[in-house]
């Protein structure tokens, strides 16, 4: 061990090349990953919680309908079986009936969405989004509006919306509306066509006062997509406790961009990692062998001692091992402490167009990085053990040897 | 075979084949060497001096005859038993690059303890002892390319010595000295030839250290031309 590191020392310039070529690739992949990981948390977050809920329990429609869910008439056996599920965090009832928005001679075709104001703050983003007035109040008549939508009813805070229900699995219904909260969201064709009312409002629509079309929920200790085992968890023990006539419809389906980012992310980075290993476990071997072959009179007289062919490659394979094990160390920590920086500024921004666009998906216009220890540590670890198994060339090279012959042997 | 025969080489033959070019270099070589002599082969560039040497320590095959290590035969050996052999029977002394140039000097002369498995405070205790015997204690932590040629050849004989092996083979250890350097490296050797009773068999071809032997073998062509004991 104290040879090795004499040897490394010694030749200071060859060995840190050979650090660099475990480093390099240790520290751009954990900062690849940290970009890729938390745009796909920040996606999945976003999607999840912004509209979707981790899975939701559906009724199942007698009828093909292209947008509207079908009715729930009752939902105390959902709530029920729900309660009694293990793993399940939280979970909303909301009701989603098509309607027309009238006010005065203006009149716009949209969505109201009834919701539980006091439970749904968690799944939608609108009571931060409110700019002007407030958000819903539970148990009390009042509807909250996007503000493209007000221009185009011409509507402010404190004036009257009329709403026609006409969801298909119901008879019409009609209410009258005031309007508490304006808000304005990064999304303009929700910000016109989205208007949430209390649940009992949207009920009254619909004229059946228990009636939904989803129960939207929650999964504990879900961080990102890659904890997408507890959900099927939850989603499977559900199943077996559901009455007939529910379905559960899972993030998969309802967040489908989330599961095509993974599904591209993925190979793209194990190419992207793959590559960088294949480099870097070259450049190993290849700085090795030099090392090796300018030490091949030094090789000779140890085999000439006595030592065994596997004595010299345990020598070269323990220099390859700490040079790796200090790059692999040393990239990952470099890789961190990089992320951390950047995000102690907040981030690399996008240029405009690039963040109005990731901002349209629901993702943030900045780029943030955040990256899981395991990535880190498998990142190193495989950097680390491909560039061993590169070394493992020179290192047989070195054992083969002929001690005369490698002692004759001129550079 | 003898009971004091340490090395045997009987019909002993070597040809370099490059090609279709073959060259002899030795051409059916018998020979014992004893225990505790100090024995010099001696020849002109090319008789076949170093090729002697590499095939009784097991460094290199021969192309005919055999050789024989107290009573084993090294033709059947593999390479990691051969390997194993000169760790365990020989000590080396070569020419040049004696030394490890990582290692110090005290390191360098234990590195074959250390090779064996002795335990770390049994080699460092037996190198710095056979360091003070050849008054190079001095020098122990020390880097080879800090003291001097004949220092480093000093340490190379320390080394092969320290394990105590049956027999020590050097290869023209004074050939890059000066001569009294020369001639005080052998005196060395010699003195632990008496003092230790190892056993030494060198080549050279400086006829200034001839005087020093007990045993003069003389090699001409891959032949043995003389052996004599003086």
């Amino acid at each position: 061990m104290k040879a090795a590191l004499r040897h490394l020392k010694r030749h200071k310039g060859r060995s840190l090349l050979t650090l660099l070529a475990v480093l390099i690739p240790v520290y751009t992949l954990v900062f690849m990953f940290g970009f890729a990981s938390a745009n796909l948390q920040d996606m999945f977050e976003t999607a999840t919680r912004l509209e979707s809920g981790h899975f939701q329990v559906r009724g199942v429609s007698e009828h093909e309908t292209v947008s509207t869910l079908p009715l729930i008439d009752d939902t105390s056996d959902v709530l029920s079986a729900l309660d009694s599920t293990d793993g399940v965090e939280w979970h909303t009832v909301r009701l989603d009936v098509p309607a027309l928005a009238s006010v005065g001679d203006r009149s716009e075709t949209i969505l109201v969405q009834g919701v539980e104001p006091d439970t749904v703050a968690r799944i939608t983003p609108i009571e931060t989004l409110i700019v002007d007035g407030e958000y819903l109040t539970s148990g009390e008549n009042g509807a909250v509006l996007g503000q493209g939508l007000a221009d185009l009813l011409d509507v402010r805070v404190g004036g009257e919306i009329v709403l026609l229900g006409v969801h298909p699995d119901a008879a019409m219904g009609v209410i009258k509306v005031p309007v508490v909260g304006i808000y304005e969201a990064p999304d303009e064709s929700m910000e016109r066509s989205l208007i949430q009312v209390d649940l009992s409002s949207a009920r009254s629509l619909v004229r059946r006062p228990t009636a939904a079309t989803a129960i939207l929920c929650m999964v504990e200790d879900v961080a990102g997509p890659w904890d997408v085992d507890k959900i099927d968890a939850v989603t499977a023990a559900l199943t077996a406790q559901l009455p007939d006539g529910f379905e559960i419809v899972d993030w998969r389906e309802l967040a489908p961009l989330v599961l095509t980012y993974m599904n591209i992310m993925r190979p793209v980075l194990f190419i992207f990692a793959a590559s960088f290993f294949v480099l870097g476990a070259l450049v190993v071997a290849n700085t090795l062998y030099l090392s090796v072959m300018e030490r091949t009179r030094e090789l000779g007289l140890i085999l000439a001692l006595g030592a065994s062919r596997a004595r010299v490659m345990r020598m070269i394979l323990i220099e390859a091992g700490l040079i790796t094990a200090a790059g692999a160390t040393y990239g990952a920590l470099l890789g961190v402490v990089l992320m951390w920086i950047v995000e102690a500024f907040g981030g690399i921004p996008l240029p405009t167009r690039f963040a109005e666009m990731f901002r349209s998906l629901g993702l943030s216009g900045e780029i943030h990085l955040s990256v899981r220890a395991g990535d880190v540590v498998i990142s190193a670890a495989i950097m680390a053990g491909v560039a061993l198994l590169a070394a493992l060339i020179p290192a047989w090279r070195a054992a083969r040897f002929e001690p005369v012959e490698a002692m004759r042997y001129v550079e | 075979m003898s009971n004091s025969t340490i090395l045997r080489s009987i019909n002993l033959q070597k040809v370099y084949r490059a090609g279709t070019l073959e060259t002899p270099a030795l051409r059916g070589v018998d020979f014992e060497l004893h225990k505790r002599e100090f024995t010099a082969v001696a020849g002109p560039s090319g008789s076949g001096k170093s090729t002697l040497l590499h095939l009784l320590g097991g460094l290199d095959r021969p192309t005919g005859g055999e050789i024989y290590l107290q009573d084993t035969p090294l033709a059947g050996l593999t390479k990691d038993e051969l390997a194993h052999l000169r760790l365990t029977q020989i000590g080396f002394v070569f020419q040049a690059y004696n030394l490890i140039p990582v290692l110090t000097v005290l390191e360098n002369t234990a590195f074959v303890l250390e090779l064996q498995g002795i335990v770390r405070s049994e080699r460092i205790a037996r190198a710095k002892k056979i360091l003070s015997e050849l008054g190079i204690a001095e020098y122990a932590n020390q880097f080879p390319n800090r003291i001097s040629g004949g220092q480093q050849q000093r340490v190379a004989v320390a080394r092969a010595v320290v394990s105590e092996p049956s027999i020590v083979l050097a290869d023209e250890p004074t050939a890059n000295l000066d001569t009294a350097t020369s001639l005080d490296l052998i005196d060395l050797m010699r003195r632990l030839n008496e003092e230790r009773g190892a056993t030494f068999f060198f080549a050279t071809h400086d006829n200034r250290l001839l005087d020093r032997v007990s045993r003069l073998v003389t090699l001409i062509d891959g032949e043995i031309a003389d052996d004599r004991t003086q």
